[in-house]
């Protein structure tokens, strides 16, 4: 089970999600497990920021300017030089010795300043409890803590999605990164993000 | 053309008009204290005291879990872990202190109090100290500073990131200080030594924040990410042009800058002075509302 990082201490596991988007159909299951999952409570509200299902995974709809439909989803990044982490006033967001990007409930006030650090903009403000939510929710974390995958890995009828540890040559993610060509988006934020868009064969 | 994935950072985090008044209360504090060092008037320390003490209340009463907070402070105590390299906690750090440097100076201009109780009598002499108002007066420079590092440092929002911000806030406030000064004068709450000073520095800073808003949107416009291209847009010619167009540079720099020329020219008028100083006032908070309620997210393609 990940623990919260010390500092100066080293995450044990670089975990990272894969969206491959040549495979992706766009269902949208893995947002609706995404929500079912971490906040069921918010099946059937909208969040109203980005006018979509509250969900930790974001669907932005695109036209190229070719006049082809493009889809994107984007989520949390788990960024190695997270902004939201270096942002956080009361330590609330922190690195986890799975090297992922936590929210710890007990140490956020609300102020938003990670929402506004974010420059993915993955995260929204649960209207209930006013928490930041973003991926990996709870329950998510309770999945990967029992060794699952987390539930929009699970969801995906496509095999676009995948998570495991960048660290571990042998993982499916560092096979898929090492045979697929992929990219990583905003890197010139320098957040050194974990989430990588595969775009197909080499 | 509109990005398919925009969205303004006011829908989703909510840094919006309560934010604004906020920073536009520690931008008069702040450089009110700087001002505080030359004049050294109850009346300015009455009205810093009041614009910390609301813009912290502003800020706590803006906090989504406000209940949670004496848990989160203690936890950071208890642990001894703090994030310094948050700016809102050194901020907020810096504004406690100052409201408490403020009350102190407050005291001391209250005789009723410290003529009753005699052991508040040290706060007369922090107040005559020459080094207790120069640290007064860079704690208030720098918590002005820190209103713009504030939202400078939210990556998310790209027309925010730049070093302008600060610079801004920094003139603009002391704008707004020598506002206050004009106002506690036609109320004749100062005398006019006080507020002489105030109407060529003043003429000269309204130039100096003209020129650092043009600079501010040029570089968005010219050099920005698309996210700070369209924060500029929407400040130029888009849903906030009204606001910077007619009360950032209309109605908080040219009206100013206008009664200063007559002010320099005919003679001082009381009524234009106010006039004057309520306007600049309003422009220092369009300025920051503007450039809050602008900030948009860098839109993501694939």
């Amino acid at each position: 089970m990940s623990t919260r990082l010390r500092r100066g201490q080293a995450p044990t596991r670089r975990m990272a999600h894969i969206w491959d988007a040549s495979r992706c159909i766009a269902c949208g299951a893995c947002v609706m497990a995404c929500t079912q999952a971490n906040a069921p409570e918010m099946m059937f509200r909208e969040e109203k920021g980005w006018k979509s299902l509250a969900s930790n995974i974001r669907r932005i709809d695109s036209v190229s300017p070719h006049g082809r439909p493009e889809l994107l989803l984007v989520q949390c990044q788990h960024c190695e030089n997270a902004p939201c982490i270096s942002t956080c006033p009361f330590g609330a967001t922190y690195y986890d010795t799975d090297g992922r990007v936590r929210l710890d409930p007990a140490r956020c006030a609300g102020c938003s300043y990670c929402v506004t650090s974010c420059p993915y903009n993955v995260r929204w403000l649960h209207p209930d409890n006013k928490l930041p939510k973003k991926c990996m929710g709870d329950g998510c974390i309770d999945l990967t803590d029992s060794g699952q995958h987390p539930a929009c890995v699970q969801a995906c009828p496509a095999m676009a999605r995948d998570y495991g540890d960048l660290n571990d040559p042998s993982s499916s993610v560092s096979v898929t990164l090492r045979t697929k060509r992929s990219r990583r988006l905003l890197e010139a934020t320098g957040s050194e993000p974990k989430f990588f868009v595969v775009e197909g064969s080499r | 053309m509109t990005p398919a994935d925009l969205h303004y950072q006011v829908d989703v985090a909510h840094w919006g008009w309560s934010i604004a008044w906020f920073l536009w209360f520690v931008g008069i504090a702040g450089m009110g204290s700087v001002a505080y060092y030359f004049v050294r008037r109850a009346p300015l320390a009455y009205v810093i005291f009041g614009s910390l003490a609301i813009g912290l209340l502003l800020v706590v009463s803006h906090l989504g879990r406000w209940w949670n907070l004496p848990r989160v402070l203690w936890i950071m105590v208890i642990n001894l872990d703090f994030n310094f390299n948050s700016w809102m906690l050194i901020g907020i750090m810096m504004l406690s202190v100052h409201l408490f440097m403020t009350l102190f100076i407050v005291i001391a201009h209250l005789p009723f109090l410290t003529n009753r109780f005699g052991w508040l009598g040290w706060t007369k002499a922090l107040n005559a100290s020459n080094l207790y108002l120069v640290l007064y007066a860079a704690l208030g420079a720098g918590a002005t500073v820190y209103s713009g590092f504030l939202i400078t440092q939210a990556a998310g929002v790209p027309l925010w990131n730049t070093s302008l911000i600060p610079v801004l806030w920094v003139i603009s406030g002391s704008v707004a200080a020598i506002a206050v000064l004009e106002l506690l004068y036609v109320f004749g709450l100062v005398d006019a030594r006080v507020s002489s000073f105030g109407v060529r520095l003043g003429m000269g800073l309204d130039v100096l924040k003209l020129l650092a808003v043009l600079g501010f949107l040029h570089v968005a416009l010219s050099f920005g990410s698309a996210g700070a291209r369209f924060g500029a847009e929407l400040m130029t010619s888009g849903e906030y042009a009204l606001m910077t167009w007619g009360g950032v540079i209309g109605i908080g720099i040219l009206i100013p800058l206008a009664i200063g020329a007559y002010t320099i020219f005919v003679g001082k008028s009381k009524p234009l002075l106010l006039v004057s100083s309520v306007a600049a006032l309003a422009g220092v908070f369009f300025l920051r509302a503007a450039v809050l309620l602008a900030g948009v997210w860098e839109p993501l393609v694939l």
